[in-house]
């Protein structure tokens, strides 16, 4: 008798478990933002800058500079951005005595494009706020992301460390109504069978055409290798691997059609093995990954921050060395060719005794109408530096780019 | 929503907690504590886990042991809780056998050995549904009532989203019951060879 209740009440858990699987959306294509169509015209090229590879004219003004608003930390460091309704920026940075630190907080500032101002820093998230609204021990914090999400809510992931290093990392996000001025309580993502340890996040997430979040993320602990996790506001509901082994982390995306896209990521590599950018393809909106040959530009165990214009070049900021992260380029791709050449050497210590030579890393792109970018990086693990990229100047850049450029990469994976 | 979710773990924990320490200071004495007491105790080191207790700390202390080990299956958590009822039986050798195999073949792929994710299945694949389904079928003609009890009352918990996982795995396995099946599976087998050896059939003539 008692056998016979169990499974009466298997049965009905069964039909429960059918229906919630019914219920779970399915997956979706990639949305894909309008392309428009920009007309050849004759750009003249921004003014003469240090370091500077393009031509120019004195009616492109040259890229602006500036810095994200010091918090008196003493390390800074994985800043991203996202674009405000009104054509603001908002930047995310962690700042602390020292990266891992206990009193590292998550800050958050706007630029103003036309006063060319950020705006007094502000604390999105510390560790105790972290532990008190995820009901769990925090150790520490980093890694801010944030998205946009279908019904116009700033969403913004984070990774948090109960123990261990940057390994035992989980992701958590908060959401805003108000543009990033205020924040929900977080809500942790589970995307990791063994205690949820090991997953965080560096690039930007791309759309569903169902409204939901892709989120390329990443493990670093057994294996290094890239996730695709599929986002329901504050939950994984689905994912796929993207790479396998230890060798491929911080994936970033760039989706070339509705089921089709293609992702570099930061090489993690032994010894002997190639220092390029490693790409693996989709070609079913995410649901399969396969490795493709890699990206024959160096890579020093760096992130690859990256960016599609709406005329279809796409533009990459990275440090193109094997090893060492003194030199960041921005680079850049047309949508014929495909090749990938150096436009604008963005910091260069090479000329300096190596431990003089300082870090450039974590760059992150964002562009506020598809022709210009936004640009910032770690700068010596003490500042974040902002460099803007009108669309004149990105588009006169794209115009001077050579036909066969495949010397040029060559060149800089040597 | 989540508020309520947050709070409901911490009690888990709590409880859960309690669970251990209870079966920890069970293990002290060759006497089973009588029912009223092991619900005193239940109750007493439960509240002090889940209560913030100050001395210094900005949470309570279920808090710090969820921080490390996350939130156990509800497998591990029917199991242990009903453990208190009684030692006897905690679970069958078929089923930590089971368990120790699937752990075995689990973690290695799912924690990035090839592109086989297999705990990407746990979010809404019909096939390894069924094959849960097909597991607690076994449990039930093994005569095993309570893992079917246990494992329906797991998917009725993954349909609800009691817990923060929306994975069917998180609610069926964790990585402390793939270590007990497997420490618990090699103690059964190392007594085995033991008494083997102690029964002298090795030197029993041929």
């Amino acid at each position: 008798m008692s056998r016979v209740l169990a499974l009466c009440f298997l049965l009905l858990a069964a039909v429960i478990g059918f229906l919630h699987i019914d219920s779970r959306p399915a997956w979706a294509p990639f949305a894909i933002n309008a392309v428009t169509s920009v007309e050849e015209v004759d750009v003249p090229a921004p003014s003469p800058s240090k370091n500077q590879s393009i031509p120019s004219k004195a009616s492109i003004p040259s890229p602006i500079s500036t810095w994200l608003p010091d918090t008196g930390a003493a390390s800074v460091h994985a800043a991203s951005l996202i674009t405000l309704k009104d054509g603001a920026i908002r930047a995310f940075w962690f700042a602390g005595s020292r990266e891992g630190a206990a009193d590292v907080v998550i800050n958050s500032a706007v630029f103003d494009p036309k006063s060319s101002n950020w705006s007094v820093p502000s604390v999105v998230m510390d560790r105790v706020s972290a532990e008190k609204g995820l009901s769990r021990y925090i150790a520490k914090l980093g890694n801010p992301v944030p998205a946009r999400m279908a019904d116009g809510r700033l969403q913004l992931f984070f990774v948090t460390v109960s123990i261990g290093g940057w390994a035992g990392s989980s992701i958590s996000s908060v959401i805003s109504d108000d543009e990033g001025l205020t924040w929900s309580n977080p809500q942790r993502l589970i995307s990791s069978p063994l205690i949820n340890l090991s997953t965080l996040v560096k690039s930007p997430a791309i759309s569903f055409a169902d409204g939901r979040l892709g989120l390329p993320a990443y493990h670093e602990w057994i294996g290094r290798f890239g996730e695709f996790l599929r986002i329901d506001a504050g939950q994984v509901i689905n994912k796929h691997r993207m790479s396998s082994g230890r060798s491929a982390i911080q994936p970033l995306v760039f989706v070339n059609d509705a089921q089709d896209a293609t992702a570099y990521f930061r090489q993690t590599r032994s010894a002997g093995q190639a220092k390029q950018v490693p790409v693996s393809q989709t070609q079913n909106a995410g649901q399969s990954w396969q490795s493709e040959a890699d990206l024959p530009i160096a890579n020093p165990n760096a992130a690859v921050a990256g960016l599609q214009l709406n005329n279809g070049a796409r533009i990459l900021v990275l440090n193109n060395l094997e090893t060492a992260r003194y030199r960041l380029v921005l680079m850049m791709a047309d949508a014929k060719s495909g090749q990938w050449q150096t436009i604008e050497v963005l910091e260069d210590d090479e000329a300096l005794p190596a431990d003089q030579r300082k870090e450039f890393s974590y760059p992150y792109l964002v562009s506020v109408d598809g022709n210009d970018a936004h640009l910032v990086y770690t700068w010596d693990r003490k500042k974040i530096r902002h460099r803007y990229f009108s669309g004149a100047w990105l588009k006169r850049a794209q115009s001077q780019l050579d036909t066969p450029p495949v010397d040029v990469i060559s060149q800089e994976a040597k | 929503m989540n508020h309520l979710m947050q709070t409901l773990a911490l009690v888990e924990t709590s409880i859960t907690c309690a669970a251990v320490i209870t079966l920890l200071l069970q293990k002290t004495t060759p006497q089973e504590f009588p029912l009223i007491a092991k619900v005193f105790l239940i109750l007493l080191i439960s509240n002090l886990f889940f209560w913030p207790l100050g001395l210094g700390m900005e949470l309570p202390l279920s808090a710090y042991v969820r921080g490390v080990i996350g939130d156990l299956s509800v497998v591990t958590t029917l199991l242990l809780w009903t453990s208190l009822l009684s030692v006897r039986k905690f679970a069958p050798l078929a089923f930590k056998f089971a368990v120790a195999c699937i752990a075995i073949a689990f973690y290695p792929l799912a924690l990035g050995f090839g592109m086989i994710d297999p705990y990407a299945w746990g979010y809404g694949s019909t096939l390894f549904f069924i094959a849960v389904l097909l597991f607690a079928v076994v449990c039930g003609l093994a005569n095993w009532n309570k893992g079917v009890w246990i494992i329906a009352i797991a998917i009725l918990a993954w349909a609800a989203h009691w817990h923060e996982s929306a994975n069917l795995w998180d609610y069926l396995l964790d990585p402390f019951l793939a270590l007990w099946a497997l420490i618990d599976l090699f103690g059964v087998l190392y007594r085995k060879r033991r008494e083997k050896a102690q029964s002298g059939y090795l030197f029993r003539p041929g």
